[in-house]
């Protein structure tokens, strides 16, 4: 009945092997820059969000709304392909020089999450009882520098779980890149199928890989939060 | 402990599913259900697209479809595939016959089999007018392709300097090349031809004829040991070609007044041998 050889040594070595390592790296990088340029940029649209400055509030819920609600895979298209028509010919020709699959899909992913990051690092700010930000006002800080220095670091910390999915997240999303010629794990794993037929082999072995990465960065931001975190905070 | 035996096993069953195929005389199971099923593309004019009037799969690759079912008395029933999933369908049993612009590799011979040659293309380029001279030329750029297909390796081995970039799909690739994203797209002729008859701004792009990085010999493919199937599609082919039947399926499709509107050479017979 089952007529189908499984080939397992097509994927622990040799060439097809550093195929899957070549995307990995790939799928790391992308991740990683992304992972950390979201965080940033997510926390600057969530404070953006709080602002008592109408237009700016209104410019975050806008960003805010229109990046969660429309598809990852049409905003990495929008990047890659549509940016062309709004940017004038010398940038876009420098960009085609350039590794710019790479660079339009950080863009995509990172302004992606960091929708979703804003809402999380909101919410936890608004467990902050709001008697802290008149405190620290009345001391004589500074909007922004009482975010900066009483609220952000408290509400990051009960931000952390929600962050974690965001992270995971992300590091999957990273998969869509390949749609824009990024040749990330997903994509290695698809060239591997179509060179060898093995497709079973190909993403089952890139299942376990995207396994292992969710596992480490779960394990690495709890590890953070343990270790670094929580003693400042001294709860 | 005890859990995770429980779930690899049931893994490994999965597993183990996804690869059965049915080791069955296909002919004689296509004439007992009274319908043969064939994968075929339904975006590549000229092979197997969508016929805007009847909103019905048509092409190249259908019509032989047609002409089997009808030799073998069973009503046709088509599957759209694309390259990526065509071998994996026709593996598990869901379809009888992949009939998807498929070159013949001994790569894919392994794992299926072929029937003669029934259409004989070979891989080109899409550049802009006048830009490339020569395949060295290439050297170092960027070239575009679609993902799951033998141009994407053609292309790597051809221009080892180059970076392939392999899009979803080849409307991807040239809007890609439009754009100055890649110096050039590369796939069969057949598919190029068509591609580019379709730009608003063909004028800009042309296809050198002189450079040709490969044969690309189509066949019809059907499950490994199938062997009374294989025989009997081989024998269609060879008597399609003998009456005449083959030659006038290509004009309709690519002759000088052709429904695709894609006009080639056919530069090719069906014999006996891939």
């Amino acid at each position: 009945m089952f007529n189908y050889k499984f080939d397992w040594a097509i994927v622990t070595s040799g060439k097809y092997f550093e195929w899957i390592i070549s995307g990995l790296g790939i799928t790391l990088e992308l991740s990683l820059v992304s992972i950390a340029l979201s965080f940033i940029l997510g926390l600057i649209i969530a404070v953006m969000r709080m602002s008592n400055v109408r237009p700016i509030r209104w410019f975050a819920h806008g960003y805010l709304e229109f990046f969660r609600n429309t598809p990852l895979l049409v905003q990495l298209f929008f990047w890659y392909f549509g940016s062309y028509k709004i940017l004038p010919k010398v940038i876009n020709d420098w960009l085609n020089t350039m590794s710019f699959e790479f660079a339009a899909a950080v863009i995509g992913l990172t302004i992606y999450t960091s929708a979703f990051i804003a809402e999380d690092i909101r919410s936890g700010v608004r467990s902050i009882p709001k008697e802290q930000m008149e405190a620290a006002r009345s001391s004589g800080f500074s909007y922004i520098r009482s975010m900066l220095y009483i609220i952000l670091p408290q509400a990051v910390r009960i931000t952390i779980p929600p962050l974690i999915n965001q992270f995971l997240n992300l590091a999957k999303n990273s998969s869509l890149a390949m749609t824009i010629g990024v040749a990330e794990l997903t994509y290695q794993a698809r060239q591997v199928e179509s060179y060898t037929f093995k497709g079973f082999e190909a993403f089952t072995a890139a299942t376990l890989i995207y396994l292992a990465l969710s596992l480490v960065i779960t394990g690495l931001v709890t590890l953070y939060s343990k270790k670094v975190l929580n003693p400042i905070g001294a709860r | 402990m005890k859990k995770i035996v429980v779930v690899l096993t049931a893994l490994l069953f999965v597993g183990g599913l996804v690869g059965v195929a049915l080791a069955a005389d296909t002919l004689a199971d296509v004439k007992k259900k009274g319908v043969l099923v064939a994968g075929v593309k339904d975006s590549t004019p000229g092979f197997g697209y969508i016929d805007e009037k009847t909103r019905e799969i048509v092409g190249y690759d259908v019509d032989f479809c047609k002409a089997i079912a009808k030799r073998l008395g069973v009503k046709l029933e088509l599957r759209p595939v694309t390259s990526a999933t065509r071998m994996p369908q026709l593996i598990a049993g869901n379809i009888d016959i992949a009939a998807a612009t498929m070159t013949i590799t001994p790569e894919r011979a392994q794992q299926i089999d072929f029937s003669y040659t029934y259409f004989f293309t070979g891989q080109k380029f899409i550049t802009v007018k006048g830009a490339v001279k020569k395949l060295s030329d290439l050297e170092g750029k960027k070239i575009g392709t679609a993902k799951g297909s033998t141009s994407e390796q053609n292309a790597k081995k051809a221009l080892p300097t180059a970076t392939v970039l392999s899009f979803d799909d080849y409307p991807q690739a040239l809007l890609a090349l439009q754009q100055g994203k890649v110096a050039a797209v590369t796939t069969d002729e057949s598919i190029l031809a068509n591609l580019l008859s379709k730009a608003p701004d063909k004028e800009k792009y042309e296809i050198p004829a002189e450079i040709r990085i490969s044969d690309e010999p189509y066949g019809l493919g059907m499950r490994k040991g199938d062997k009374n199937f294989v025989d009997f599609v081989d024998a269609t082919l060879l008597e399609m070609e003998k009456s005449g039947e083959a030659k006038k399926i290509f004009d309709e499709w690519f002759g000088p007044k052709g429904k695709s509107g894609i006009v080639l050479q056919r530069t090719f017979k069906i014999t006996a041998g891939k």
